[in-house]
């Protein structure tokens, strides 16, 4: 009986075992009696060789330029095993076949990926501190205002933080278009970082966007901030726009034929930004002032870039402008509390440069600077408690610069160090200069570890000295020592990033 | 002030949108220099063709530069290797280069991998199994029985472009074929002799070549596609090492050799490091020298 038994299962094994193994490998290869590691690819390729004879004319006409071969498939093969010489569309569309309806359309789901950022963030100062700091005539609260879009990712309090999880989706319209979106996920509230559609076939080196984008003034705030090489945007970027130029309009490059790089585009915007620009009128609760809506669209955006390659040392360098009408108000319409509010002009002007030498195929070394300058001129109207607005005539030149040398210096490593500084901070009410301090400086060091391009883990050190306390009428330095433990990771299928 | 800058605008965009009517040679871009190589051979110096890519970087991550847009700008033919071996560093610079005429799906795009047939396309597609090519392995060009292939779609290409040099490109893609035939006699010759031969690569990217000529692959000195080698699989393919008579460790130029130098030093197997490229070393100088090249350090 033992016996039998036995004799059954060497049997059942000797027959289910190498019909299990051909329905892993169909095509195994017969001759390697060892187990290759991994490798369980077909051992044939298909014969070229009757590609040696010459070109027949007749062929010239066939290729659909679609990627198929341009001959049609010799269906000869069919009997003799012909699965293997089958294009592989054909046998994709075979699968989808028996799975889905004649009408599926899911071959034209679009591209789909999900990006999550969080991190643990240490400070020693305690978040209640750190709520009444600011950086005088720049950013007069890191509380985090209501009515702003985006936090400043620096304003965020002490601990674990989820930053943001953002949805991307992209993919060809038409012919003549295609359409990204990238929707950004808080744990309170979803937002629309950008929703646009481009044109693909516009002829002479035009492009056409339109939407709600970031803009491409300078060099960093068209990039997502999953593709920063700090944690944090520049202090300048933060002081100026709040973070990022992100608005709803229309843009126009156009991209020369020239043997270096040249690109000159034009925005036309909404001009909703939070920090320098503003479409939204105001009054006062008793309506004694009030300033009109602006014409919209109320911000127009210009830059020039231009890039050349000096043997590996790239050199990317760009001049932008922005010019808008501002509205800014800061509670100068609630009753009874005290208010301010800017109706005026703002000019904001950018220049940048990019140096990045490649070293080999995986190591770099890069170095980033802007500087940004501020002009607004306008009124400025500050209320108090008894609902009395006063009127002053306002006069802001302001500027900050970044630089950041980042460099790869492993294939899964990187490090980089950057200086911010907010320059010049000169604020004229009715002609009479306020006292604000002059140098706003903060210094940042990064390493990150890359495990792919798709898993990042960056630790960051910040020493900013940017921060002050109101004190006695006056402002008094509180520098803050800040760490960053960074998560961020990508699933899906997102797209390349640009240079 | 304004109008300085103004005018010569005005004329920069007057001149570009006049740039067609004038006859000029066709411009055409490659990402990889084998394929402006090949190019080379089938319009001689009646075209203009720029490789993108260096051939000494690897291929699956060549940083974009804005210099790549100034050529894609200009481009009458954008000629790929395809099976998404691009996607990591091409898609952005096409888009930003605004030329319609060499978009995918157009007259002036050709994907060079619809013209073979690719292996290794995965039944199942997961990141967890590290840089995988949905489409299938992409390196299919190593294969020197493929490159008459390839010649002949690209004739077929620029006879469809450049429909008044299309006797010429016959012409000299007959020529190609021709010597390409002779080339790869002498080649065949040299490479079936290892047949049966083990070989363990850093990446999978000679397959093409390895299974042309009955090669053994037993192995890759990368534990997946893109991830670094760690000393758990190291110890893994010691094994391996210990239990067979391995050939050769093939090594790309671009990749840490540490690991197969290793190997290569503790069981006193050869490390060759292969061109995968035109210009990946100095004696690969075009499409032949890169086959030659790569036999001689198989073979010597």
């Amino acid at each position: 009986m033992k016996r039998f038994t036995v004799i059954l299962l060497v049997f059942i094994f000797s027959v289910a075992i190498p019909s299990l193994r051909s329905q892993d490998r169909p095509d195994a290869p017969k001759e390697p009696a060892q187990k290759e590691l991994r490798d369980d690819s077909p051992a044939d390729l298909p014969n070229y060789d009757d590609d040696d004879a010459t070109l027949e004319p007749r062929n010239e006409s066939k290729d659909p330029g679609n990627g198929s071969p341009d001959e049609p498939e010799n269906y000869d093969d069919e009997e003799r095993g012909a699965a293997r010489t089958a294009p592989k569309r054909d046998a994709q569309s075979m699968k989808e076949g028996t799975t889905s309806s004649p009408f599926s359309q899911s071959q034209f789901v679009p591209d789909i990926s999900f990006v999550l950022d969080a991190s643990y963030n240490h400070r020693d100062r305690d978040n209640e501190i750190y709520k009444t700091q600011l950086r005088p005539g720049f950013i007069q609260s890191m509380s985090g205002e209501a009515e702003h879009e985006h936090v400043a990712p620096n304003a965020v309090m002490r601990g674990f933080n989820f930053n943001y999880a953002e949805l991307t989706l992209y993919s060809v319209v038409d012919p003549y278009f295609d359409l990204f979106a990238a929707i950004e996920l808080t744990t309170a509230k979803v937002l629309i970082e950008e929703a646009y559609f481009c044109t693909t076939s516009l002829p002479f080196g035009f492009q056409l966007k339109t939407g709600k984008f970031l803009s491409s003034f300078g060099r960093i705030n068209e990039q997502h901030a999953h593709n920063w090489d700090f944690y944090d945007a520049p202090l300048v970027y933060e002081a100026f726009f709040g973070g990022d130029l992100n608005e709803v309009g229309v843009r126009a490059t156009w991209v020369a034929p020239l043997d270096f790089y040249l690109m000159i585009g034009a925005e036309a915007l909404q001009g909703a930004n939070a920090a320098s620009f503003g479409a939204t009128g105001f009054a006062d609760p008793n309506e004694i002032m009030r300033v009109r809506d602006s014409d919209d669209p109320n911000l127009g955006v210009g830059y020039i870039k231009t890039s050349f390659d000096i043997g590996d040392l790239t050199v990317y360098m760009g001049a932008s402008g922005a010019y808008g009408r501002s509205r800014i108000n800061h509670g100068v319409d609630q009753a009874g509390v005290a208010g301010t509010a800017i109706a005026a002009h703002s000019h904001v002007l950018g220049a940048d440069l990019t140096l990045k030498y490649q070293f080999d195929s995986k190591r770099y070394c890069a170095l980033q600077t802007e500087y940004l300058y501020r002009f607004m001129d306008g009124a400025y109207y500050a209320k108090n408690e008894t609902d009395i607005v006063e009127e002053y005539a306002l006069v802001k030149r302001q500027s900050g610069l970044y630089a950041q040398l980042v460099g790869k210096f492993a294939m899964r490593w990187r490090a980089g160090i950057r200086y911010d500084l907010l320059a010049v901070n000169d604020i004229k009410l009715d002609g009479i200069k306020e006292s604000l301090p002059e140098s706003l400086p903060r210094y940042s060091a990064m390493v990150d570890f890359n495990a792919t391009e798709f898993s990042r883990f960056r630790l960051q050190y910040n020493y900013d000295h940017s921060m002050y306390v109101p004190r006695d009428g006056s402002f008094a330095s509180r520098p803050n020592h800040e760490v960053v433990l960074q998560v961020n990771i990508t699933i899906g299928a997102h797209g390349a990033h640009a240079f | 002030m304004k109008r300085t800058v103004l005018i010569p605008l005005a004329v920069a965009m007057i001149a570009s949108v006049a740039a067609p009517l004038r006859a000029e040679r066709l411009k055409v871009v490659t990402t990889y220099p084998y394929i402006a190589s090949i190019v080379e051979q089938i319009a001689k110096d009646t075209v203009r063709v720029d490789a993108l890519a260096r051939g000494d970087y690897d291929p699956h991550t060549i940083v974009p530069k804005p210099s790549f847009i100034a050529k894609l700008r200009k481009a009458h033919l954008l000629i790929i290797n395809g099976a998404q071996l691009e996607i990591g560093w091409l898609p952005p610079l096409l888009k930003q280069a605004n030329n319609a005429s060499v978009n995918p799906g157009t007259r002036g795009f050709l994907d060079l991998s619809g013209h073979v047939t690719l292996i290794d396309v995965p039944k199942s597609v997961s990141r967890a199994q590290g840089d995988v090519h949905p489409d299938g392995n992409p390196h299919y060009y190593i294969d020197p029985h493929v490159i008459p292939r390839l010649a002949r779609a690209i004739c077929t290409k620029l006879s469809e472009v450049d429909s008044r040099n299309a006797a010429m490109y016959k012409k000299n893609y007959d020529e190609f074929a021709a010597r390409w035939k002779a080339k790869r006699a002498s080649w065949d010759a040299k490479l079936r002799r290892l047949k049966g031969a083990k070989v363990i690569q850093y990446h999978k990217n000679m397959d093409y070549l390895l299974i042309r000529y009955g090669l053994v692959r037993m192995g890759t000195v990368e534990p997946l596609p893109g991830i670094p080698p760690t000393s758990k699989h190291i110890a893994e393919l010691e094994k391996i090492f210990e239990s067979n008579t391995i050939r050769f460790i093939l090594q790309d130029v671009y990749n840490a050799d540490d690991s197969s130098r290793h190997l290569s030093k503790k069981f006193g197997v050869k490390m060759v490091k292969v061109p995968h490229d035109v210009g990946a070393v100095r004696e690969a100088e075009g499409i032949f020298s890169l086959f030659d090249e790569m036999v001689r350090r198989l073979t010597q």
